[in-house]
């Protein structure tokens, strides 16, 4: 079996270099029987890593030790669904699964568009089998997760599986975020091949429209996937720290975002089309460059992998990739521009421009903050680290104007907005963000930020639901329907209109979210059984220490009584848990704190279980009262939902 | 009107790439492990940095009534420091392990109020350790 696994990556390593082949010649010879053939390899690259991916799950699941992976990251006990997240849970495992995803998507690109788009297809199909030989030539030279363990070694029972990894959310986090980095390739080829076959006519964009919708959606879910489960599981009480590995996956993102935003631009006007070529490319890149950052220890991060022999291989396919499109692009820059000219500042056109510039910059302050250890240390020598601190300066301020950004940008027509309709359009909107600003104001808050925040994101409400009235009012006056059957009506003819308010909306919401941040609370104690302390208005009562044995790890439950106004709120149990506690080296036991949260609309009250001194049974405990936080998470399935409105095919479509 | 354009953005892409680029002062941590500290002699006193180490073996006290304050010997090769820090420690901070730690140097202590772990073998380990789990042949 594992033998067969290795066996069937050569093979298709060989398969993509084949596929490649039969594209060439085709495209030079012409005869569609070289098309039919690449096509039919193209799919059995795919299906050769489908089947090398299960042999891998099933020697996951049967715990077959004698590979050295299978060995690393699971053990006997390790519970079933963990044994399967173990797939993406070390470096060459988690290069297959990107692989797997990718393969999945090539299937579906290449049984999707059988009869369609014959001039792009021949090189959309060569650019994913390039990208698919390159992950192959990673998994069968420098990451091979068919690995046997060392000779000399028989390994009866496995290191088990990192107890941080074991939690629902990070089985699903990685696969969701992959699905997104992996998904661009496919908007990326689409935009290779309408360079190589000088198709540059709105096409392509139409071809992918609803691939990058749904590959952002992956990536932004992924992120605040992994936001969530760094709340949940790492007991610092955040959901983001600017840490590099999460700068990876967020600059892709805010490219992404660009892109979905101005091709919107491109299907309407027919501009922008240079600048796009570039935002996908770039995105692309973005992408490879984040799962390069993960897995060369480039950066050092708590994500990183150890560092490996990968890195070079990358920073190699990342120069090929910038090399050939840059190429591409200036070879075909006559042919790329657009002879549409802008007709105002005050126009959608330009709102678009200056969101999709914004984005870009902040991207770039990402990028450079990122990477500004790794530039110091080379150019200048020193060693220096950059924190939240320099992250939080810049994104801040910049997240603010593109929240404003959304706001402005609806009430802006096409072309040119007349003063008249500028005047009606942004009165009412307007004062909803003042009143907003003043009532926050008047409740005390007095810093700068979070009162700019508020208000815009007022303004920014109030502009949606004027939109959403506006839409209704015509409705329910011209076919006499209920407002109730208007707005269904409204959101289903226009969905990537509305959809994209829906998705607006959980922004304003995440980033109130986001402003809670600015009034935490939080404090740690030593405490004895019987004790009490205050924060926030509430006074929290350490009642009860129990121990308990369970099937993988040992337990201490805390329990905590909280009152409020003297009554009886909440009770809490967070738990100081050791994995591997039979393990008789106790360098090899694990400690992990279970947080335990009480969340509500207002505030979160989040408590870590520190550490217990078994002599004194003294214990410390961290209680955070977060603020806000879980309108970032409802923000997140507006994300969701209004994403998936606007890439629903319409009837018409289908 | 699109030259007017050009200028504008152009402009605009300037001030914030600039504003980026010159962020960085002031926010940036200087960084140095243990072994490299002799090279900073003298100039970091007063001032909060990042010192990089392994925990010493068997250099983790605690004081047995208040759990939160724990006191530990970072070292690299022959260099050593004592630390202080008195908060909860990260579940991965135990003998061996290499630190980050961060904060300023108090009467030839460093008292940190950041304590980071970094730990190769969470992700990557290796089987010849876990003596437990294998047989040598």
């Amino acid at each position: 079996m594992v033998v067969y696994g290795a066996t069937l990556l050569n093979i298709a390593l060989g398969l993509a270099v084949l596929t490649i082949g039969l594209m060439v010649v085709y495209l030079r010879k012409g005869d569609y029987r070289l098309f039919l053939a690449g096509q039919r390899t193209a799919l059995g690259i795919s299906f050769l890593v489908f089947l090398a991916t299960i042999i891998l799950v099933y020697n996951l699941l049967k715990s077959n030790f004698s590979i050295d992976y299978v060995a690393k990251y699971t053990s006997l006990e390790t519970p079933f669904v963990y044994k399967l997240s173990a797939l993406w849970a070390g470096q060459s495992g988690s290069l297959l699964f990107w692989l797997f995803i990718l393969s999945v998507y090539a299937t579906i690109v290449v049984l999707q568009n059988r009869f369609r788009y014959h001039q792009l297809m021949p090189y959309v199909i060569s650019v994913m089998a390039t990208i698919q030989l390159f992950f192959l030539l990673l998994v069968n030279i420098a990451a091979n997760p068919f690995k046997p363990v060392d000779a000399g070694i028989t390994v009866i029972d496995g290191m088990g599986l990192n107890p941080l990894l074991q939690n629902p959310t990070m089985a699903i986090h990685p696969p969701v975020l992959y699905l997104g980095y992996v998904g661009f390739s496919v908007p990326f080829a689409f935009a290779l091949a309408a360079l190589f076959s000088n198709r540059l006519d709105a096409m392509w964009i139409q071809s992918i429209r609803r691939w990058t919708l749904f590959t952002w959606l992956a990536l932004g879910c992924g992120i605040i996937l992994g936001g969530y489960w760094a709340y949940l599981e790492l007991g610092w009480g955040g959901y983001w720290a600017w840490d590099p590995v999460e700068n990876a996956s967020l600059m892709p993102w805010l490219t992404g975002t660009a892109f979905v935003h101005s091709i919107i631009i491109q299907e309407k006007k027919n501009m922008l089309r240079v600048w796009n070529m570039v935002l996908i490319i770039t995105t692309f890149v973005l992408s490879i460059f984040g799962t390069f950052l993960t897995r060369s220890g480039i950066v050092s991060s708590v994500h990183s992998f150890t560092q490996s022999t990968l890195g070079p291989m990358f920073l190699g396919f990342l120069l090929l990739i910038i090399a050939v499109s840059v190429s591409l692009i200036i070879f075909r820059l006559k042919d790329l521009r657009s002879e549409k000219r802008m007709e105002s500042f005050i126009s959608r056109e330009s709102g678009f421009l200056f969101n999709n510039v914004i984005f870009v910059s902040l991207c770039f302050a990402v990028f450079w903050g990122t990477l500004f250890p790794v530039i110091s240390e080379a150019v200048r020598g020193t060693k220096v680290t950059v924190g939240a601190p320099f992250f939080n300066q810049i994104a801040v301020p910049i997240g603010i104007i593109l929240l404003l950004l959304t706001g402005i940008g609806p009430l802006l027509a096409w072309r040119h907005t007349s003063r008249k309709s500028l005047i009606r359009n942004f009165s009412i909107p307007v004062v909803v963000g003042l009143v907003t600003f003043l009532i926050s104001f008047f409740f005390g808050i007095r810093s700068l930020y979070p009162l700019m925040t508020i208000g815009i994101s007022g303004f920014v409400t109030g502009t949606l639901v004027m939109e959403f009235y506006r839409g209704i009012r015509v409705r329910v006056k011209k076919f006499d329907e209920s407002p109730f059957a208007a707005f269904i009506r409204i959101v289903s003819k226009n969905r990537s209109r509305y959809g994209g308010y829906i998705v607006h909306l959980g922004i304003v919401l995440m980033f109130i979210g986001f402003v809670g941040k600015a009034f935490d609370e939080d404090n740690e104690w030593a405490l004895k059984v019987g004790d009490q302390v205050e924060i926030a208005g509430y006074s929290i009562t350490l009642t009860n220490v129990e121990e308990e044995e369970r099937p993988n790890h040992f337990a201490w439950i805390a329990s905590l009584r909280i009152e409020k106004n003297g009554k009886h709120y909440t009770d809490l149990y967070p738990e100081k848990r050791i994995y591997f506690h039979n393990n008789p080296d106790p360098n090899r036991r694990q400690p992990h704190s279970e947080v335990d949260i009480h969340s509500s609309f207002t505030e979160d009250i989040y408590s870590i279980f520190g550490r217990i001194d078994t002599e004194t049974d003294i214990i410390s405990l961290k209680i955070m009262v977060n603020r806000l936080i879980m309108l970032v998470w409802i923000g997140g399935y507006f994300l969701l939902i209004g994403t998936v409105i606007a890439f629903w095919p319409s009837k018409s479509s289908v | 009107m699109n030259k007017k354009f050009t200028v504008v953005i152009v402009a605009v892409v300037l001030l914030l790439v600039f504003w980026v680029a010159t962020g960085i002062e002031g926010n940036e941590l200087p960084y140095a492990t243990i072994g490299e500290l002799e090279n900073y002699q003298g100039k970091l006193d007063g001032k909060r940095f990042r010192l990089g180490g392994n925990v010493q073996e068997g250099s983790i006290v605690r004081d047995k009534t208040n759990p939160l304050f724990v006191g530990f010997i970072i070292e690299q090769g022959d260099e050593t420091l004592p630390v202080n820090y008195h908060k909860i420690t990260p579940d991965m901070f135990k003998d061996g392990v290499e630190v980050i730690v961060e904060g300023e140097f108090v009467n030839g202590t460093f008292q940190a109020d950041n304590l980071m772990t970094k730990c190769a073998s969470r992700y990557e380990g290796d089987l010849r350790q876990t003596q437990m789990n294998e047989i040598e042949l």
